[in-house]
């Protein structure tokens, strides 16, 4: 078996957005072996209580990773007796991933949620070692980062409402999974306010 | 003897300058100084230039290579009752960044012949339409068309002469003569020509074999024909991550080849699905 | 090149493996069984290279049947799956992992078919139709256009049989035919290819 990039075996890409008191997360579908498509139903957004995690890269640490996050942050809310919130989430994920320095997960995650005392909007992205990423705007990852950033540099803007952002995201997702040949193959958008979470899945090329 | 005759005499000549010339000396009494106006291959002044190449284009050999030629496509053409059917993706990719999605695949060498593209976009372009100059010089020596074979072997020998030095493509030179009928060849850069019934070539050509064999019949009809071309098309662009874009159909007669529309695989997708109940690996 | 094709009908599901051993250049033995039977629901089929795969395999039964004499109950196929995900996930990151691919075919709690694709790597994904390898990039297509959601199995045989003449057509190696097993609600049986 030939020794690939492990980030780019199974491809997906995901990203965050900031808004007037509410924070977007969406993620594409799909997982291939190199070139081939295999699922359009692998979604790479996760959520423990209130804060969501975006995980693109190596399908199998997505997957591991996501559980081993599950564990943690049960075992936090037991600990504690509440929900983890984004800022705590966000170093939790960072030192979980350092502790792999010399064996890393080969995910690219990202981090959206509102806190719940302040209902400030937090988002944050890593690298695949832990280091931390803090944002006001917004945060890309996965096979289509860079068109992704070309498409949020050029569509956001600051203090959307929750409509509006959920569009801003979603135009920016598709028009970047369309240039990417790894990405795409449907998509699932999440936009979170103080007192709901809308899910939607949005209708995607599947080329 | 004049220092130009002198330079010419010891400089380098490539294969096409050679074939250019060639041609030249024949009809430089129609057109006066072609040498002027065709553009010639020229090497990289060094030591190994397909080992050069190879490093720096060839991502096979070395994935970091940092020029990347447009790879990846799903091409096909099959033979039946009623001529050829032609069909091809248009998706370019360098690497994973998807290039362009409108990139005609199909190459018209003449109204009589088609040269589908895979491989080395520019590979293809190139030689397809130079191809199609040498088959109307053919035209001209012979006052008669030239044969499907006979093209297909022009391009065979000189993808044979170029052989090791880089170039990629695998094509499919389609055409119908009163001698042939419907034929196609498949000809490539490792100098392959084969005469067949039903070829795909590119990325996603496993794909597209899976739908045409499990519905092909040689007594299809030309729509049931045209439909089947463009269905397994779109099978290859749903699952090849590296095809995809819009289909350009094509049928080609006795009477040449006509041209069956462009189709965006976007709503093309949904539209099937629907029609046939089909890819119920797919949400709706 | 070896093939594991599986395919979940509406009441059972249907698991095939090519019958050829090979090694090198040459078939070792035509009539081999890439599958373990787990449980009297779920059947587990795999490729890669020799010897981890039986390794792997018989690991993978045995502590399947420990379970459920210990347990004195069956576990049901996604708590199988993702054992078996977790196992290979695990070995990804020691010094000699196992380069296994495997595919679980079962009925879920006794009722719900259930097929579900795991490479070497740990990928994990639940899917309607299913292939490892090369087989994957001939059948997917052919799938992707007759496969139905409420086919039978009876019907998901008539597919298997376009996937293993496609195969036939266009595979460049000689796999020997397919063995085929089914898993429904009377249990695990072999359909085609014991012969």
């Amino acid at each position: 078996m030939s020794q690939q990039d492990p980030s780019t075996i199974n491809g997906g890409s995901a990203v965050a957005m900031v808004g007037k008191d509410c924070v977007a997360i969406a993620s594409d579908l799909r997982l291939g072996q190199q070139s081939m498509g295999v699922s359009n139903d692998f979604e790479k957004i996760f959520h423990y209580g209130h804060v969501f995690l975006g995980l693109t890269g190596l399908g199998t640490d997505v997957l591991t990773v996501s559980e081993n996050f599950r564990m943690k942050t049960n075992l936090y809310k037991m600990a504690e007796q509440r929900e983890i919130e984004p800022e705590s989430f966000a170093n939790l994920v960072s030192t979980s991933l350092y502790e792999k320095r010399f064996g890393p997960w080969f995910v690219g995650p990202i981090v959206a949620g509102l806190n719940s005392i302040s209902s400030k909007p937090f988002v944050c992205g890593f690298d695949y070692i832990g280091c931390i990423d803090y944002a006001k705007d917004f945060i890309v990852a996965g096979t289509a980062s860079e068109q992704l950033f070309g498409m949020c540099e050029s569509l956001y803007e600051p203090n959307l409402e929750p409509d509006d952002l959920f569009e801003t995201i979603s135009q920016a997702l598709l028009n970047a999974v369309d240039r990417d040949a790894l990405s795409g193959w449907g998509a699932v958008v999440y936009v979170i306010t103080k007192d709901k979470v809308v899910k939607r899945y949005l209708k995607t090329r599947q080329d | 003897m004049s220092i130009n005759a002198i330079a010419k005499k010891y400089s380098y000549k490539t294969l096409a300058e050679r074939e250019l010339e060639d041609a030249n000396e024949e009809y430089e009494h129609f057109v006066p100084n072609l040498s002027t106006m065709s553009p010639s291959l020229t090497l990289p002044p060094i030591s190994q230039p397909t080992e050069f190449l190879r490093a720096h284009t060839d991502d096979s050999v070395n994935p970091e290579c940092k020029i990347k030629i447009a790879h990846g496509t799903t091409t096909l053409a099959f033979r039946f009752q009623g001529g050829i059917v032609v069909a091809v993706d248009s998706r370019a990719t360098a690497g994973s960044w998807v290039a362009s999605q409108t990139v005609k695949k199909v190459i018209e060498i003449n109204p009589m012949l088609l040269g589908t593209m895979a491989g080395g976009a520019a590979d293809c372009q190139y030689w397809e339409t130079w191809l199609g100059t040498q088959c109307r010089l053919h035209e001209l020596r012979n006052k008669e068309r030239i044969s499907v074979a006979a093209a297909s072997k022009i391009l065979c020998n000189l993808m044979y002469e170029y052989k090791g030095m880089g170039l990629s493509m695998g094509t499919m030179v389609c055409g119908c003569t009163p001698k042939e009928g419907p034929t196609i060849y498949y000809v490539d850069s490792d100098g392959t020509r084969l005469k067949g019934d039903m070829f795909s070539v590119g990325s996603g050509q496993t794909f597209a074999y899976g739908v045409m064999d499990s519905n092909y019949r040689w007594d299809l009809t030309v729509d049931e024909a045209l439909y089947l071309g463009k269905r397994a098309i779109l099978a290859a662009t749903h699952r090849d991550a590296y095809s995809g874009g819009s289909i350009n159909l094509f049928h080609v007669t006795e009477k040449g080849w006509v041209y069956h529309g462009n189709y965006d695989v976007g709503p093309l997708f949904w539209e099937i699905k629907e029609k046939e109940g089909s890819f119920n690996n797919v949400k709706v | 090149m070896e093939v594991v094709l599986g395919i979940r009908a509406k009441d059972g599901v249907i698991l095939a493996t090519s019958k050829a051993f090979t090694r090198g250049i040459s078939v070792l033995k035509a009539t081999d069984d890439k599958t373990r039977i787990l449980n009297d629901y779920n059947i587990l089929g795999f490729t890669g290279e020799g010897g981890d795969t039986t390794q792997f395999a018989d690991y993978i039964q045995a502590n399947i049947q420990l379970s459920t004499m210990r347990e004195g109950t069956e576990l049901n196929s996604k708590a199988i799956a993702s054992y078996v995900r977790y196992e290979l996930a695990k070995s990804l990151r020691t010094r000699k992992p196992f380069q296994v691919n495997v595919m679980l075919a079962g009925l879920d709690k006794r009722e719900e078919p259930f097929l579900s694709l795991i490479d070497y790597l740990g990928t994990r994904v639940d899917l309607p139709y299913a292939a490892h390898g090369y087989a994957a990039f001939y059948t997917m297509s052919l799938l992707d256009r007759h496969y139905t959601p409420d086919i039978s199995v009876e019907d998901g045989l008539k597919l298997l049989d376009m996937c293993e003449k496609e195969l036939v057509k266009r595979f460049p190696m000689e796999f020997k035919g397919l063995l085929v097993k089914v898993v429904d609600k009377k249990g695990i049986r072999v359909v085609k290819g014991n012969e």
